[in-house]
């Protein structure tokens, strides 16, 4: 490359690169670094906090995210394999809407719908199917937290498998077919096992996003424990401006996140071969 | 959809088979309003003592009133927001793909692996040590700071939808362009970036309702000083004004909503799957 050509190429690629490395990379760095620091020394005293005061909560994240993750994928699984085989496109489009609908809408909606005096709730006894004096509170706790996360993340999942499933060519289907496979045998059989690859990445991706999930937490959750792991990282900042601490959390959160990862790109790799 | 001879009984009785389909797409309808339909009653109830299925009183008191208040604020704030950032996301980022797509330039993985971090570590922990950053420059709770930090997560969408977006015009094109004379500067004028512009379009509605929508950030950087729609709705909400916050909700909506009916037959799929991320 000619050397003006070179200078036009780093004068266009800086602007960009400062503001991610500024406000994204240097802070995660930070992040490792202030995690080890506490009253101006080097101490492993944070994460000796994080164990004694918050180590309920990372396994109440990891559940949270692993159940969603499930209930998400296994409808995904079915809804999908029904939409491939049966075009139906009404269907398809109503599971696009979520994907537009913000989180923190989402946890409001849900807030509303699943609190004890909520919509559900009042058409529930309605019916006669909750006491009155009585009600239970989904919202408010893990179950809401997971009905919000899976609500909006379905929609992701559905464009991701079902984008996965119609890359499976028809000839596979139409001979299973004409041996007499029902629909669960396709979807079993062949579009599964054809798509795991790009199953396994949507999986890891929307794991990922679960663990991290923020607003959600904030305005379903409890305000009492166990809480998700970024409502603690907020709430010890917020509360306690323990930053150390915080931090210490943080840098556990990236670590599950970078096992997500490493997963996923083992997953691309294999793919590869 | 044809059936094979062998495709199994169902396809013999037709009629039953029409109402199994009508019966998915109201399950799915129910699935899909029936969280959302709540905020609507909300939004013009007046009084609504529990366990009535229906408002005691319905009116649009709360709508005239929302609108003269902070929420206009909230939303002014937000907009202007959204379209310095697109506008600033837009012009540093449509040079930047471009040279990515095309240009043998050094250490091009690790620039595009910078671009991805945003997106594959959790946001929260590290905008906590950002708005540290931003505070110490005197950037924090002001309109630059909220601005900066919607640019992280819409720089992300921006350099990978748009360099894919180069990568898909052919090269060859360019290529003709040059030998017939045309230097660098103008086969991207007149030939990279016509033939990118619906791909761009694209790409720049998706960072405008990133930063619209954006909350962790926003909450972080800009509270209590700059507040946009979404954390505005989420104080109303965990304040319990739920009528206030159900319109907010609404209004949040209908960006979105509309650039999905918008754009449904014009995007692809693979920019679709970047929403999902707001």
């Amino acid at each position: 490359m000619r050397l003006s050509l070179r200078i036009a190429c780093l004068v266009i690629a800086l602007p960009p690169l400062a503001i991610v490395i500024w406000l994204f990379f240097i802070p995660f760095l930070s992040s490792a670094h202030l995690s080890l620091v506490r009253e101006d020394q080097w101490s492993l005293r944070n994460y000796y906090l994080v164990w004694r005061l918050y180590r309920y909560d990372i396994l109440y994240t990891l559940w949270i995210a692993f159940f969603s993750l499930v209930a998400v994928l296994v409808f995904a699984v079915f809804l999908c394999g029904y939409l491939r085989i049966h075009t139906n496109r009404a269907v398809e489009f109503l599971f696009k809407i979520p994907l537009f609908i913000p989180f923190v809408v989402v946890g409001h909606a849900m807030r509303v719908l699943l609190a004890p005096k909520g919509t559900l709730n009042a058409i529930l006894s309605q019916v006669g199917l909750i006491n009155i004096n009585d009600p239970p509170s989904i919202a408010f706790g893990w179950m809401g937290i997971a009905v919000s996360l899976i609500w909006k993340n379905l929609a992701l999942a559905v464009l991701l498998v079902l984008g996965a499933y119609r890359s499976v060519d028809e000839t596979f289907l139409e001979a299973a077919r004409n041996f007499g496979a029902s629909a669960f045998r396709q979807i079993k059989d062949i579009l599964l096992p054809m798509s795991r690859a790009s199953l396994a990445v949507a999986g890891a991706f929307m794991f990922t996003s679960m663990l991290a999930s923020f607003s959600v937490p904030l305005m379903i959750g409890s305000g009492e424990p166990p809480q998700m792991v970024m409502i603690d990282v907020y709430y010890r900042i917020n509360y306690q401006g323990d930053y150390g601490t915080a931090n210490a959390l943080g840098v556990i959160s990236y670590l599950l996140a970078m096992g997500v990862a490493g997963y996923y790109l083992r997953t691309i790799s294999q793919k590869g071969t | 959809m044809t059936v094979g001879p062998n495709g199994g009984g169902r396809a013999g009785v037709p009629v039953g088979w029409r109402t199994l389909r009508m019966g998915g797409v109201v399950l799915a309808a129910v699935v899909i309003f029936g969280p959302l339909s709540s905020l609507v009653i909300w939004s013009v109830a007046e009084k609504w003592y529990w366990p009535h299925l229906f408002p005691q009183q319905v009116g649009l008191f709360y709508w005239a009133k929302v609108l003269q208040g902070d929420m206009l604020r909230a939303l002014q704030d937000g907009f202007l927001i959204a379209v310095v950032v697109t506008i600033l996301t837009l012009l540093i980022t449509v040079p930047l793909a471009y040279v990515l797509a095309r240009l043998p330039i050094p250490l091009k993985p690790l620039i595009l692996m910078i671009f991805l971090l945003p997106q594959a570590f959790p946001q929260l922990p590290v905008f906590v040590n950002s708005t540290t950053l931003l505070y110490r420059v005197n950037l924090g709770g002001k309109f630059w700071g909220v601005v900066l930090i919607h640019m992280v997560g819409a720089l992300v969408f921006a350099v990978w939808t748009m360099t894919a977006v180069f990568r898909s015009v052919p090269e060859a094109l360019e290529e003709a362009a040059i030998n017939l004379g045309a230097s660098r500067l103008k086969s991207f004028f007149s030939v990279a970036l016509p033939l990118a512009t619906p791909g761009i379009i694209a790409s720049t509605l998706l960072v405008f309702l990133y930063s619209l929508d954006e909350f962790t950030g926003t909450l972080l950087v800009g509270s209590p000083f700059i507040l946009t729609l979404p954390v505005f709705m989420y104080r109303t909400s965990v304040g319990y004004e739920l009528q206030v916050a159900s319109i907010s909700a609404l209004m949040l909506m209908v960006p979105g909503i509309l650039l999905l009916v918008l754009l449904e037959r014009y995007m692809k799929s693979e920019y679709l799957s970047m929403f999902g991320r707001v």
